[in-house]
């Protein structure tokens, strides 16, 4: 874990520009690599003796210095009206952008030395880290309970909450450790302590921070309030840095990336940063919060690039900003506005939509006037038409079998794709030329002549002659093709 | 009397107006009385729809027990309660429901799409032109009364 805070912390040295911090960078790189090497030697050796080797950071100049002057700032309570400075040039700005640095080295040293105590204490009780995560916690349950076999002379009030305390105990009386040696004591108890050092030299730094921040940046913690906006300036290297940044970097600085393990990432929390700590996200409903956190990224972004250029010492801008994040936050979380019934629409006034294609016409084949429809329906003047009773009874037949029309059977009703099929075929000649199917036959039997053959090329034009155009019809031809 | 979202007309002059100033919608007037409960179940009908066919066509109700309004019902015949009474453009429209007396409608409609496709069909006839339609209703739905010729 250290070594991801670590790695985050180089990139963000890459990122700012600032000249003037070139010994703060490399203090924080020298603090890095320090970091990283003994992170490195830890876990080759797991059980390291020497607490100095594992954790420096408490011997260096550097923090020394800036607690010192951290301590000698809260006591004194500056007066804040030097505004005539430039910012970047004011001493205190120094030492509170040295002091966010800080901060973030104090929390990888309270990691390593979490890990260091945890290592010694496992011979005694090593179900004690599963039960007491956080590492201060850990340290002062650690202090209190020292090589106590008994935990029910240990009063751990206070430290937990009951039912840990409870479970600890529970867990305490079946646990397989033994105590520790007397030096391994001395040891863990020496770490512990230096723990709790460096996590009390930690609020100081921020407090004093937060004390500060509404001089240094008043409207972006008008926005997210003193505390977040310190760890935002702390972790993103200056106020100046920290406005450089687009709005969605903002979102997810600070952004704790889960080390999954085998859990689904399914139900992964969205990706947002030190902003999940303001009052004004946590006061969103769960539904809103994506939108929430992109819309207070942006604005805690404006708010900082205007202290960036002390354009609104006041905080007036800020608070505006508050107000319109508020603003929008609750217009999302209106109803939306009730459905009137329309009226009924007026009959007939939308015609129908028609569709076409070839399956609706393919389909309107199926009751389409077939070509025996249309004979049956006709009469030729002065000749009595058939009937399927005969004398006149039953449905009359028509022009359908009669002498002059030029079928003598007529064969089933063709439809314009086998009428182009049969023009295929034509060209093709696969069947006999001139006949368009192979149960027509040449000869009939009419009742007036007997057996008569008929003229196939005929057919056709009896029935266009009267009522259809063979202009486009589908089966005629040219009427006189001359060969040269 | 009536409901509150229908208008009621009480005077000559009221209806006169109504009906030649209603354009292109179906008029739709109600005689009837307010103590009557056919009368009441059917102005329940009639407020419901209101809102729905009023693209298409008003609805208004007429007091029969007005002075002024005898004219009216001697006019239109209007024995039984309610009856109800379909203008289109100033023509007074006929429908055909299978009952003796094709000039009104008597009785209330069992449902509000019943009334709804009553007025449709009213409609699409006076925009054809016509001045009589026939109804859309099966036999069942239409309420049958007895025409009582001078006591016979």
């Amino acid at each position: 874990m250290a070594n991801l805070a670590d790695s985050f912390l180089a990139d963000l040295d890459d990122l700012s520009d600032n000249e003037a911090y070139p010994e703060e960078d490399n203090a924080e790189a020298a603090g890095a690599d320090e970091d990283g090497d003994d992170d490195m030697l830890d876990l080759e050796a797991l059980n390291y003796d020497d607490l100095d080797s594992v954790s420096k950071l408490q011997k260096t100049q550097r923090y020394i210095d800036i607690i010192q002057k951290v301590e000698g700032a809260l006591e004194k309570n500056i007066d804040l009206s030097n505004q005539g400075f430039i910012l970047e040039e004011d001493p205190e700005y120094q030492l509170i952008v040295d002091c966010n640095a800080l901060s973030v080295d104090i929390e990888n040293e309270l990691i390593i030395i979490h890990n260091f105590i945890r290592d010694k204490y496992r011979l005694k009780f090593p179900e004690l880290e599963s039960l007491v995560h956080h590492p201060i916690d850990y340290a002062r349950v650690v202090k209190k309970i020292g090589n106590e076999m008994d935990l029910t002379l240990v009063d751990l009030e206070g430290l937990l909450p009951s039912a840990v305390i409870m479970v600890v105990s529970v867990t305490a009386s079946t646990t397989s450790g033994k105590p520790l040696s007397e030096e391994n004591l001395v040891k863990t108890v020496e770490a512990c302590d230096r723990a709790l050092n460096l996590d009390a030299a930690k609020k100081k730094v921020l407090d004093f921070v937060e004390g500060r921040m509404g001089y240094i940046a008043p409207n972006l913690s008008a926005i997210a309030g003193s505390a977040v906006a310190a760890k935002l300036m702390g972790i993103a290297g200056g106020l100046g840095a920290l406005a450089k940044m687009p709005a969605c970097n903002v979102q997810l600085l600070g952004a704790k990336k889960k080390n999954l393990a085998g859990f689904s990432s399914a139900t992964s929390q969205f990706r947002v940063g030190y902003l999940e700590h303001t009052e004004v996200f946590q006061s969103t409903p769960p539904a809103l919060r994506t939108r929430a956190c992109r819309l207070i990224a942006a604005k805690s972004t404006l708010a900082a690039r205007i202290d960036s250029i002390r354009g609104d010492p006041t905080g007036k801008a800020g608070r505006n900003l508050l107000e319109e994040i508020r603003k929008k936050i609750e217009k999302w979380q209106e109803p939306p506005p009730a459905k009137l019934p329309k009226p009924l629409p007026v009959p007939d006034s939308e015609p129908k939509k028609k569709r076409g294609g070839r399956r609706l016409r393919k389909m309107k084949e199926r009751y389409a006037v077939t070509d025996m429809m249309k004979l049956a329906n006709r009469m030729q003047f002065g000749i009595p038409e058939e009937s399927s009773l005969g004398d006149g009874l039953g449905e009359g037949y028509g022009m359908l079998g009669q002498a002059g029309s030029g079928r003598l059977r007529v064969s089933a009703a063709q439809n314009k794709l086998a009428a182009k099929v049969a023009k295929k075929f034509k060209e093709k000649s696969y069947g006999s030329s001139g006949a368009t199917s192979g149960l027509t036959s040449s000869l009939a039997f009419t009742p007036v002549q007997g057996i008569e053959l008929s003229n196939p090329q005929a057919h056709g034009n009896h029935l266009g002659s009267g009522t259809q155009s063979t202009y486009f019809s589908e089966t005629g031809t040219f009427s006189k093709i001359s060969r040269p | 009397m009536g409901s509150a979202v229908l208008p009621t007309l009480r005077r000559k002059r009221e209806v006169d107006a109504a009906i030649r100033d209603t354009l292109d919608k179906v008029l739709v007037l109600r005689f009837g009385r307010a103590a009557d409960a056919a009368c009441l179940q059917l102005d329940d009908v009639l407020a419901k729809s209101s809102w729905d066919i009023s693209k298409f066509a008003t609805i208004a109700l007429v007091d029969m027990d007005s002075e002024e309004i005898q004219v009216y019902v001697d006019y239109f015949d209007i024995t039984l309660v309610p009856a109800t009474i379909f203008f289109f453009n100033a023509h007074h429209m006929k429908m055909d429901s299978g009952t003796p007396d094709h000039t009104k409608w008597i009785g209330s409609f069992s449902s509000k799409q019943d009334f709804i496709d009553v007025v449709e069909a009213v409609f699409r006839g006076a925009m054809k032109g016509k001045l009589i339609v026939s109804c859309p209703l099966p036999p069942e739905r239409i309420p049958r009364f007895q025409l009582l010729f001078k006591d016979v």
